[in-house]
């Protein structure tokens, strides 16, 4: 299926290079459905902060007209109007906002509004990237209906290029047991089909809750003991999070405390599937590498 | 037009109440089409619903704004009937719509359906079986023992009840996070996916069609089972009646919008202590009044907080429990 999507990216890049400005722009959404516009996007509302940070990454970001609340990168995204929360939109400021590109998020926004706003003629592009290329080409694809290719590819090529350099530099490093903490009250991690564990693997780590049947296992205390992690990562809500860690320290028992290697990640930075991942990834990398290096 | 339904032998004042909620109704709606977060003169709206508006006037007005606020007049409507009648067949001031369990057995069959990735018509007609079947279990099980009365109605729908609440709690934490949303819209009462409003509007206008050739019958009933047979009312039909419309009613109101708290208890109680316990004023006066109160709340829960939107059921509460209180105090129940 990605080899697919990507022949046809490529056609439509191709196309697009060859053909003047009256050429009509095609990409397959996440939900593998064709989307066109005649002309480039110029009013393009966003319904998810994920949305907003990849437009922007597109080099698409002047074009955005709406936002929903939490967006919150870049910082000039604040500025745009809100159209309410992800699950609740405001349809009524969305329509009179005139977009002509609406990104969405699958298992974000409500289905339900998503269904009126295409019943009403809007044209609605899904996006839900779950892996490293995905998130590029959902910037490529972005960059390609709103007539900015050139920077989106530039940015898709150097995060890919980036996620090639930690692969290489950690596919062979000794491995690091890590729990990563997405939530504490109640205590959540995810599973390995989640890209946040590919996250981990790629920085050489093994996720100890991979094989979980649920891609967002609810944990208890007990059994992150059980698996005795050498490294535990925090998300978290805000950008300080000291709390979630704290609470391990009461297990010295634990590898993780007895080493030291509680470690937390902004969440902002790896929670969202958009280019910054690389720079989470970094951090997350070498934290990791500090877990090795205190065996 | 349903003033003129009610029986012809009602007090010119009672009739007269009927027409100032026909009005209020009509001023409500009409007043919840010129609000929204977008701003839209009266002319516009005037305009739009004329067939003149600009394109995107028209949007607004015909797309988003009349069916939203048609859904949440019946949505209304409905609740309220269905509460009296619950008051009436269980003889009780507590009862309401999901007292029970009908909106249990939906939330359940939605939550579900959702779990398994269902949306759409779909998880609707989910919920309205999950209804159905949650009556028809309450009705089977309170029908089975030597003596049926409306106390083991109404304790048979509150376990009933309870026990939706736990499978619902269990869902909810069994749940994928980014399903949860969904999910509490069923609980919470909301009617920003409200889908197309055909179906309450047909189930109220018939329910008011049924129920007011009944409206002697139900003032007997509501005195008491006992006395309502000695006076010749066949009691056991007449509650079973009661009951299948009560719970038709519940099951299309909780498919169209959820949850929705409050109006379906509150709404009956305020219009008895204004208009008295005439059945044949109350119920029609509660379809009206119902639908007034919830396109009202939703209107609010529309703006007041722009962009931002709020589930109805938070502004339904908020403003009832006051006017609640306040009629309370003046010693009007």
């Amino acid at each position: 299926m990605r080899t697919a999507l990507k022949t046809l990216l490529l056609t439509t890049l191709t196309l697009c290079s060859a053909k003047s400005v009256m050429a009509q722009q095609c990409v397959v959404d996440d939900r593998q459905r064709t989307v066109c516009m005649d002309k480039p996007a110029q009013r393009i509302a966003t319904l998810s902060p994920g949305a907003t940070e990849l437009a922007f990454a597109a080099g698409a970001g002047s074009k955005v007209v709406a936002v929903v609340s939490y967006s919150d990168y870049p910082p000039q995204a604040k500025q745009i109007t809100s159209v309410g929360s992800h699950t609740r939109i405001d349809m009524e400021r969305l329509v009179s906002l005139q977009p002509d590109l609406v990104l969405a998020w699958r298992t974000g926004n409500p289905p339900e509004q998503i269904d009126l706003l295409e019943k009403m003629g809007q044209t609605v592009f899904i996006i839900e990237p779950h892996e490293f290329d995905e998130i590029a080409t959902a910037v490529k694809r972005i960059g390609t209906l709103a007539g900015t290719e050139v920077v989106a590819d530039d940015v898709a090529d150097t995060f890919l290029a980036g996620i090639e350099q930690l692969r290489e530099r950690y596919q062979n490093a000794p491995k690091v047991r890590t729990f990563y903490q997405v939530w504490d009250e109640p205590l959540m991690s995810m599973s390995g089909k989640h890209y946040i564990s590919k996250v981990v693997a790629l920085c050489g780590g093994v996720n100890v809750f991979a094989d979980s049947s649920r891609m967002i296992p609810r944990l208890n205390v007990e059994s992150v003991l059980l698996q005795n992690p050498e490294a535990i990562i925090a998300g978290g809500m805000g950008e300080e999070n000291s709390s979630w860690l704290q609470a391990w320290r009461a297990f010295p028992e634990m590898r993780a405390t007895a080493q030291g290697n509680l470690f937390f990640v902004p969440p902002s930075l790896i929670q969202r599937p958009t280019p910054r991942v690389l720079e989470g990834a970094r951090i997350l990398c070498d934290k990791l590498d500090i877990a090795r290096a205190r065996r | 037009m349903l003033a003129a339904s009610v029986s012809r032998s009602l007090p010119s004042s009672k009739r007269f109440s009927l027409s100032v909620l026909v009005c209020a109704s009509i001023v409500i709606m009409l007043f919840a089409l010129t609000q929204g977060s977008a701003s839209l003169s009266i002319r516009e709206v005037w305009l739009a619903l004329t067939g003149e508006g600009t394109p995107l006037a028209t949007t607004l007005v015909m797309e988003l704004r009349l069916p939203r606020i048609l859904a949440a007049y019946a949505t209304g409507g409905l609740l309220a009937v269905a509460g009296a009648l619950m008051q009436i067949l269980l003889r009780n001031p507590l009862a309401e719509p999901y007292v029970l369990g009908i909106s249990g057995g939906a939330s359940v069959a939605a939550l579900v359906s959702i779990l398994l990735g269902i949306s759409g018509v779909l998880l609707s007609g989910a919920a309205f079986l999950g209804a159905m079947v949650s009556t028809v279990l309450v009705f089977g099980i309170s029908q089975a023992g030597r003596t049926s009365s409306s106390l083991r109605l109404l304790l048979t729908g509150v376990v009933i009840a309870a026990g939706w609440g736990a499978l619902i709690t269990l869902i909810l934490a069994l749940a994928p996070p980014h399903k949860l949303p969904g999910m509490l819209y069923w609980l919470m009462g909301d009617l920003s996916y409200a889908g197309s409003p055909i179906l309450p509007w047909c189930m109220l206008i018939a329910v008011c069609v049924v129920i007011v050739p009944l409206g002697r019958s139900l003032n007997v009933l509501a005195r008491g089972a006992l006395q309502a047979a000695s006076l010749g009312v066949d009691v056991k039909r007449l509650e079973r009646l009661v009951f299948v419309l009560a719970s038709l009613l519940t099951a299309v109101a909780v498919t169209t919008a959820g949850s929705v708290g409050f109006v379906g208890l509150v709404v009956p109680h305020l219009l008895r202590m204004v208009l008295g316990n005439d059945q044949r004023v109350t119920l029609p006066a509660c379809a009206l009044a119902g639908g007034c109160l919830l396109t009202l709340a939703d209107t609010l829960a529309r703006v007041v907080i722009a962009p931002e939107q709020l589930p109805v059921g938070v502004i339904t509460a908020l403003l009832g429990v006051p006017t609640f209180l306040l009629l309370l105090r003046k010693g009007r129940l």
